[in-house]
Parts: C-alpha cells; structure tokens; sequence
C-alpha cells in the first residue's frame, strides 16, 4: 500500500512540476494550455454525473455561461456603472487600475462558483426527478433557453456582447494576460482534481454508482437518491462557474450563445471529452480531454473548413470501437495493469459457457 | 495503471516538445514575403460572408504582388496570409488570433468577418500591440473602445440604415414614419438598430414593431404577420445574409404588403439572383457599389473590379469582398509610407492615412473607423426576368430614381 502511494506522490509531484513550468517552456502555448486546463475541469466535472451517477447532462453549460457573465460583472459592476460600460454602443470606456481589475476578477470568480452552485441545487430540484432520456434532453433544453434569454438582457450588453475588462494597462508585459490566466485555470484544475480524487476515495462515490446501476435498489436500500443526486450536481455546477469565469476573462468577449452559453461547442465537448476517455474513471476525463485538444489544436487547421466532418467521425469510432472510452478500452486489455486479478481457468470457463 | 499514465504523460511531453521546436520559425517577413494573419469563417452561420472576405483578401494580394509587391527600404516584398477557420465563433476567433500571433509570429492582421468577431480579436492584437487592418467589423463600440492598433476601412453600423428612415420621411411628405423592424442578436445588427433608433428620434418616427431575431436565422413569420395587422410605413430588416433571404423569401410567400423595405447584405444574398423579382424594390444598404466613380491603380475602378472578380470567382463581388480587398491597398500604402516593418511604425503610417481605392476614399478618425467614406443605398430594379442593384442615394452617385412605394403583391406580375 505505502509503495503505491510513493508511486502517486512521485507522478503527482511531477505533474505539479510539469503544471507550473509549462507556461515557461512552451511560452507560445500559454492560451491553448489555459483552454486545456479548463475543458479538463469541465470534463472531469461532467463525469460526476455522467459517468459516476449515469444522469448524461447536457446542461452544464448553463452553470459555465452563468460563471462567464457573473465574472465579469462583477468585475465591471463593482466599480463601475454596469449599465453604462454594456450599453449598446459603448460611448463610456472606463478602465480598471490594476488593483480594480484584480480584486474584481476575484470577487467576480468567488460569485461565479457560488451562485451557479446555488442554481443547480434549485434547477436540480425541480428536474432530478427525470431519468434516462427525459433528462439528457431537458438539460439540452435549458443550456439553449439561457443563451437565448442571455440574449434578451440589456444589462449584460444582450446580443451586443459583452467586452469584458482589458488586462491591465499598467503591466506592460504582454506574457503576464496568458501566465495570469494559466496559473489561474491551472489552480481549479488542481482543487478540481483534489476534489473528484477525494469523492473517488468516499462513500458519495459509492452511492453516485449505485445510484447509476440501480436507482430503484438504491432508493430501497434506504438512500435518499434525490438529495446525492442534488449535491453531486452542485459539485459539477461549482467547477464549471469557476471554469466560465476564467474563460470569459481570457477569451475578452462574451456571446450568449456563441461563447457562454455555447451548447453546441462546449457543452458537447465535455460529454465528449469524458466518452473519449472513460467515463466513470478518475483519469479517463483527463486523458480525453488531453487527446481531444491536442487532437482539435494539431489537426484541425490542416483540414480547414472539414474539422466538424472530422469532428462527427470521430464521435462515431469513439461510439462504435471504444464505447466505454480508453480507458474502459485498457482495462479490458489489460486488466492486470488496472490491479484486477483475473482467474485463467475462470475467464476460460466463462468463454466455454458463452 | 499508474504504468499507463506514465506513459501517456511521456508521450504528450515528447508531442508537446515537438510543438514548441516548430514554433518561431515563421515571422513577421519570411524571405521577400510580408506575413499577414488572419482567422476567417470558412465554416459556421457567416461562412459565405466568409468566403467573400478571403476572395476578397486573396484578389488584392495576387494583384499587390504580381505588379511590383511592396517596396520597403528599396527591396520589394509580397505579401502573404496565414489563414484559420474560425468557425463563426467569437471563443475560437480569439484563441486562433492568439496563435497567429504567438506561434506563427505574425506582427500584422487582417481582420475576420463580422463585428462580433472582430471586437473577440481586438483585445488580443492590442495587447500584443499588433496593427489589425479589418474590413468587416461595423459595430460602433469598437471605435469607442480607445483600441490604437484597430483600423477599419468600412463606415460604423448604425450609419448603415439611417439614411433610409430619412430617405422615407422625405417620401412622407417631410411627417414622421411609423417604423416596424427586427434585427438579429448580434454585435452588427443591434448597431444598425441603434441608428434607426436615433434617427427615429430626429425625425419624430414611431417604433411600432421592434423583434429580436434569432442568431440561426430561418423564420421571422411571427415579425411579418404584426407588419401585415399594423401597416408600417417601413418595414427594416438586418440579420446577415440569413437575415437578407429569409425576409424576402417569407415577404413574398406571406404577401406582405409595405411601402418601403430596407435592408442589409442584399448584395452578399444575392438577392437579385436568388430570388429574382420577388426581391424587387428592396431598399439595401452597402459599403461600396461598382458604379461609384472611385479609382486607384491597381484594380482601376469600381467596374474593373468587378469584372476581374467575376472572372476570378464566377460570381459578383459584394461589398463585403470590395472593402476585404481595400485593406490590403491600405496595408500596402502603410508599409510603403512607413519604409519599415516596425510595427508602430506601420501603425503610425496608418494613423495618417489618406488615400483613394477603387472602394472608396480612407481616412481613419481617432477610433479607427473610416471617417471619408458615406454609405450608399442601391434598389433591386428588374427589367423582365434579369434584377439589378441601382444606386438611388446619395445623389451624387444615384443611377436610378428611388421607387417608392412598393406596389402591393396583387398588382404585382
């Protein structure tokens, strides 16, 4: 047992490392990096509910969208006349000191992880009662009513947009935007995976599977389902603001439908990502998600104008050969390598028996 | 297990190595070539808006190089663009500007279609102090947002319509309109509402309809069935080309009966060709129109141009790829003036730029939009089954009489 967890201590030591040297080494890569961290945190974060608890959401989304605008507005808001800076036409700039600008953004972050908390557990509520099916799409539903709404409000620039406060003026470096926004996304992704790591070792795990395979039986067995299924969607709901308000921050711009609420991009990745690795396993988000943006970054742009085809061809082999993801895929491989003890005569006892 | 992940993490390390030895190999100037970046819709909700900026953008390079290129510290360069797809999406616009700039190294831009996009991008280029030369981002706010690297050879959005609510009010015998309209939740069309909305106020026009549109643009049925039970005056419509051939197309399919339509991107629709004369006496407004009597000396006039393109890409150019082209004619004449690639050297050559191209004249004011060029609006006229863009305003250019009002659908053939 001790050795094992020198093993972790080591990779984890090393990925911590390799985390915080990354912006220097490849200083060119800060922004795809930053993009990395967070679709990790949002894969990761969906796999609480579609892979631990099998609720496949779609919404999540809203809870990203929601932390983008809560950020920034605060971080306008608090300050500065919040009206004035989106009215269409933007005749008023105002521009944030340096300390405005950081305060803003970490008031703005704090909001954004709780209110979209808070709006889960009530949204959650009200639809947890839907299973299977019925849930997936009243999920896809709700992030597409948000953007449109979004849309709607003047307060928040409407179907203007919503530029968000520039970087500082007075840091002259140009490097210091993208190592500001790294170190920030990166440090969600750590708390984001001391936290799954820490559900993976507690009973809430266990009763999210069992709510998975047999809500019902769970429910018989005396578990409350409706109040875990609530807390683990809030769980997700609280990384995902965080991630959006980061998003908002660095990507300068905010669309309803096109960056915040953005259900069609985002909001399908995630779930992607998650397949694409395994889901229900700790690392399974985390390697999907790697592969997918190295994937996306590298071999989008040498096939412009065909990546969506691509795109589709890669959901259907992922579907089709890997169903339960790679690592669901090694772990049938090998199951060995996984600490699974499988018994020769039993495994050919079994292929007799088919 | 820890075995496997191990291993991934070699691997990506061993990737990402590769990745960062490719970068910096490109720069600002390759050889005798000038590197011009630009992200661009080929995919998404504005890909044939796309698609006409990078003709447009293409067009003038293979022009600029094949007659003498760039004369910079007597050498003479050509120039050349990096392009990425943006897929329609402000998220991926930003990043893809991000990665011209940092890994292909890229020190000047063009900009991408649409304003959207362009106000995601303009953060990026002035953080890095980047001179971004665009040709498609309308929307007021970018100029009132204090951004010294942004130039934009077009005229602001909400000057787009204004002249029309004008041109109706002076039809109405110099009495205010009633005024129904219905624009697309975006950056652009909200600035185009934002100048009916002032100019509603100067004239004393009522706003009796005011819809939002969706961004996928297929139906505005409901905003038409009001137009039918209220008889507005004038009926404005702005959403893209979406927004262009879905009005015209439910307008004729509802028979919607109002004396005067204006619109946006009829030229970008084609309207005339695709729906022939049930586009007629559309009111649109435009950037450029071929017929205005600007010139320079590479692309001669406004007809050249043109013809060229038609040669070129089979189809009309609209203004969108007009005015794509002309930002490489100010590129040119900026690095030409500066006598230097230094980047704030250009960007304070194109600070004082004053010329004339076959699009128009280009002056830049104080936010970067250019301040010496008017709108212009053009009528779909048809003569038997063939339609055509007539200018009808401002006078100066006008080739036809504006034709007011539209005669109702049951005494039209």
């Amino acid at each position: 047992m001790n050795a094992v967890k020198q093993k972790d201590l080591i990779l984890y030591s090393g990925l911590i490392i390799l985390g915080l040297a990354a912006p220097f080494l490849f200083s060119a890569f800060k922004v795809q990096l930053t993009y990395l961290c967070v679709l990790i945190v949002l894969a990761m974060t969906w796999n609480l509910q579609g892979g631990e608890m099998g609720y496949n959401s779609f919404g999540n989304i809203l809870f990203y969208g929601l932390g983008m605008y809560l950020t920034s507005s605060v971080q306008v808001g608090m300050f500065f006349p919040l009206a004035e800076w989106t009215e269409s036409g933007g005749e008023k700039t105002f521009v944030h000191t340096t300390a405005q600008y950081f305060q803003g953004i970490g008031v703005g972050l704090i909001v954004a992880a709780i209110i979209p908390t808070i709006v889960a557990g009530a949204i959650g509520y009200a639809i947890l009662g839907l299973r299977g099916h019925y849930f997936a799409i009243c999920t896809l539903g709700l992030g597409i009513a948000a953007g449109e709404i979004a849309g709607g409000i003047e307060i928040i620039g409407a179907g203007q947009g919503f530029t968000t406060p520039p970087f500082p003026a007075e840091i002259v470096d140009p490097e210091a935007r993208g190592q500001f926004f790294y170190f920030l996304s990166f440090l969600v992704l750590v708390l984001a995976f001391v936290f799954v790591k820490y559900i993976y070792g507690s009973r809430f795990r266990l009763i999210l599977n069992a709510i998975r395979d047999n809500e019902d039986k769970a429910e018989a067995m005396g578990i409350q389902t409706m109040k875990y299924k609530i807390v683990g969607w809030m769980c997700s709901a609280f990384f995902c603001g965080l991630a959006g308000g980061i998003m908002g921050g660095l990507i300068g711009y905010i669309d309803s439908t096109d960056v915040a609420f953005d259900g069609r991009e985002m909001g399908v990745f995630m779930v992607l990502m998650a397949i694409l690795g395994g889901k229900g396993t700790l690392w399974g988000p985390i390697i999907g998600a790697t592969l997918f943006h190295f994937l996306k970054e590298g071999l989008w742009t040498f096939i412009l104008g065909w990546q969506y085809v691509a795109l589709g061809v890669l959901i259907v082999v992922i579907v089709v050969y890997f169903p339960e993801g790679l690592m669901g895929w090694l772990r049938e491989k090998y199951p060995e390598r996984f600490g699974e003890v499988i018994d020769e005569k039993d495994r050919k006892a079994q292929v007799e028996l088919k | 297990m820890n075995k496997i992940v191990k291993l991934f993490i070699t691997s990506i390390s061993a990737i990402t190595l590769a990745l960062v030895s490719f970068t910096s190999s490109f720069a600002k100037v390759d050889g005798e070539y000038i590197v011009l970046g630009s992200a661009i819709s080929l995919t998404g909700k504005y890909s044939s808006n796309g698609v006409h900026t990078q003709n447009g953008y293409n067009m003038a390079v293979d022009r600029i190089n094949k007659m003498g290129g760039v004369k910079v510290g007597g050498k003479s360069y050509k120039f050349e663009i990096i392009y990425y797809d943006d897929e329609s999406n402000p998220k991926r616009a930003a990043q893809l500007a991000e990665r011209l700039i940092k890994q292909d190294g890229v020190h000047y831009m063009l900009g991408p279609y649409s304003s959207g996009l362009t106000k995601a991008i303009a953060p990026v280029t002035e953080k890095y102090k980047i001179p971004m030369v665009e040709a498609n981002g309308a929307s007021r706010s970018l100029f009132t947002k204090g951004y010294k690297y942004l130039f934009a050879v077009l005229s602001p959005a909400n000057q787009y319509l204004e002249v029309a609510i004008d041109l109706a009010v002076e039809k109405n015998g110099g009495k205010p309109v009633r005024i129904a309209q219905a624009f697309e939740q975006d950056a652009f069309s909200q600035d185009v509402r934002l100048g009916i909305l002032d100019a509603a106020k100067r004239t004393g026009s009522e706003i009796i309809i005011d819809d939002k549109l969706p961004k996928e643009l297929n139906d505005m049925a409901a905003t038409l069935a009001k137009v039918k039970a209220t008889k507005p005056d004038v009926l404005v419509v702005s959403g893209h080309t979406k927004g262009a051939l879905t009005a015209i197309r439910q307008i004729s399919e509802m028979k919607v009966d109002v004396p005067m339509l204006a619109m946006t991107h009829c030229d970008a629709a084609k309207l005339s060709k695709q729906h022939g004369k049930n586009s007629e006496y559309a009111l649109c407004a435009s950037q450029w129109h071929k017929n205005l009597s600007y010139k320079d000396k590479f692309f001669g006039s406004g007809k050249k141009y043109d013809k060229d393109f038609k040669k070129e890409f089979g189809y009309a150019p609209p203004y969108q790829s007009a005015e794509s082209s002309a930002a490489l004619l100010v590129f040119k004449d900026a690095f030409e003036r500066a006598n230097s690639f230094d980047r704030d050297k250009v960007r304070d050559a194109l600070v004082d730029t004053e010329m004339q191209t076959f699009y128009g004249n280009i002056k830049f004011g104080p936010g970067g939009q250019n301040v010496a060029k008017p709108m212009i609006l053009f009528q779909v006229r048809c003569k038997g089954d063939t339609c055509e863009n007539k200018v009808v305003a401002p006078t100066k250019w006008a080739s036809d009489k504006f034709y007011h009002p539209i005669p109702k659908w049951s005494e039209r053939g």
